[in-house]
């Protein structure tokens, strides 16, 4: 499984978040569950 | 993180696509990344802080990333000063080198890593200094990231998305401008000298979606449409607009010459690495339509706090903390208290649905006879006369009252403005005690270079004598 580049990976039990910099293979887990994209939040580009 | 993990996530993810240019001139992410580390390799002889002393180019992203990738920090100075200020500016950031368009063409360095000290200052910025001498604002590599972490999503952008950048490289937003582009994948159009006809032909050229401007650039801008109804920016989905307080009737006929613009209004700091609060597209759409005077009033609104940010209002002053937050000063220590809030110096207020009001600095709040009042509403009922294109409005100082309220006013194209029926339009709509006592008619304000009123020099003048 590939993780994607620019992707955040969350927690669901503990809430931490990785912010994938570099793509490669693996599956990332916390908590002993696989980790899930968290979604972006839309914000109106203010620059 | 460092900042330069910014582009090489960008020149990974969509290196093809142009950072900075025209369709005709122009440098890839790609190519980007090779520059920052041809200029990090020429800088690792002798690490010292990366001065840049020119208008916006290909220069500043290769700059700012460069020094980034070095691990030293970018220095962006107001090209505008005369030498010998800009000289004293450079002398008190030594040990400092001076960025050279001829780094552009040094050969890149590819197996070149950047450290990962996320405490290290990345830019120095000197504030503009409304009221007092500049001083430089630090922002470490992880405030600033946070700053584009919390608010921009990676490669967000579509391919045809293209940023007017007219803001020039030594003021915060010029400096986010590159960061937030990067990260989303946008393609840069740099604009170094603006002039709103200039900035219309481009806009329409370019095929600009996005734009953000200071609030005399879309005045100006405003005036150059009305007069020429042939000057648009058709491809223009998204203008965002701060630095500096945005008139009501200004943001009102912005609003009805771009009906299909989306507005973001950005309040921010130099101190908070750039945007603190957002006033979004639908607020300012709801708002214009709103037939309640209180729903309408949210278009004077700096919105709600970005993802990250804090903020409360103590004593009438804006308070902000958050990762992105400095508020450290060369030289000087942290100026953020125990519990990491910073002073913005700003007066405001918040409503019951969380949206933010700037009044104004709080330096600028007039006092006149114990009573407090803030220019922003005079200017705005000075700004609702046909003859007026421009005003300010500071305290002057008084004997009877300690101050009075002193007006500067600039009158429309072809228009001429008289005083004393100018003090009666504005008499009628607040009272006595907003009408300004002095109002002169001149025929432009002065501004600081990145287009703030420079009230310090209004209140000078019209303290004179006579």
């Amino acid at each position: 499984m590939s993780n994607l580049l620019g992707k955040r990976y969350q927690c669901a039990a503990c809430g931490a978040t990785v912010l994938i910099t570099k793509a490669g293979d693996g599956q990332l887990t916390c908590h002993g569950e696989a980790m899930e994209v968290a979604q972006a939040k839309p914000l109106p580009s203010s620059d | 993180m460092n900042i330069a993990m910014l582009l090489e996530m960008a020149a990974d993810g969509f290196g093809d696509r142009i950072a900075m240019g025209g369709h005709d001139r122009s440098v890839t992410y790609a190519e980007l990344r090779w520059q920052a580390t041809a200029i990090a390799a020429a800088l690792a002889a002798e690490p010292q802080t990366v001065a840049l002393d020119g208008e916006l180019s290909a220069l500043v992203p290769a700059a700012l990333f460069g020094s980034a990738w070095a691990g030293v920090p970018y220095a962006p100075l107001n090209y505008r000063l005369p030498p010998a200020s800009r000289e004293e500016l450079v002398r008190r950031l030594a040990p400092v080198t001076v960025a050279e368009e001829a780094w552009l063409a040094l050969p890149p360095d590819p197996g070149r890593t950047f450290p990962d000290d996320p405490e290290l200052p990345a830019v120095l910025l000197y504030t503009s200094g409304t009221t007092a001498e500049p001083k430089a604002a630090a922002l470490r590599h992880d405030q600033l990231t946070a700053y584009i972490l919390n608010t921009v999503e990676f490669a967000a952008a579509a391919e045809d998305e293209a940023v007017l950048v007219a803001v020039p490289p030594f003021h915060v937003a010029g400096v986010a401008a590159v960061l937030s582009s990067t990260y989303a994948g946008r393609r840069m159009v740099p604009l170094p000298h603006f002039a709103p006809e200039a900035w219309l032909r481009l806009a329409r050229d370019e095929r600009v979606t996005h734009a953000f401007l200071v609030p005399t650039m879309l005045a100006r801008i405003i005036a150059a449409m009305e007069a020429d109804p042939a000057l648009r920016a058709p491809s223009l989905r998204h203008l965002a607009y701060g630095g500096a307080r945005m008139p009501m009737p200004v943001i009102e006929r912005a609003l009805e010459l771009f009906p299909d613009t989306a507005f973001a209004n950005a309040y921010g700091l130099t101190e908070t690495s750039s945007t603190v609060c957002v006033l979004g597209p639908d607020d300012h759409r709801a708002a214009l339509a709103a037939g309640d005077p209180a729903a309408r009033s949210r278009l004077g609104s700096v919105g709600r706090p970005v993802p990250g940010v804090e903020l409360r209002v103590v004593d009438g002053e804006i308070q902000v903390r958050g990762d992105q937050v400095s508020g450290d000063y060369l030289g000087n220590g942290p100026q953020r208290d125990k519990e990491e809030w910073l002073r913005t110096g700003d007066r405001g207020r918040i409503d019951e649905d969380g949206y933010v009001f700037v009044d104004g600095r709080a330096d600028d709040t007039i006092i006149r006879g114990g009573e407090n009042l803030a220019p922003a509403e005079i200017e705005d009922t000075l700004l609702r006369h046909p003859s007026v294109a421009a005003a300010a409005v500071v305290g002057v100082p008084d004997e009877e009252w300690g101050e009075r309220i002193g007006a500067m006013v600039v009158p429309r194209d072809g228009d001429t403005i008289d005083a004393e029926e100018l003090r009666g339009f504005v008499l009628a709509r607040l009272g006595t005690l907003k009408t300004p006592e002095v109002l002169v008619v001149v025929t432009e304000l002065p501004h600081t270079p990145t287009g703030k009123v420079l009230r310090r020099a209004v209140r000078a003048d019209l303290s004179q004598p006579g």
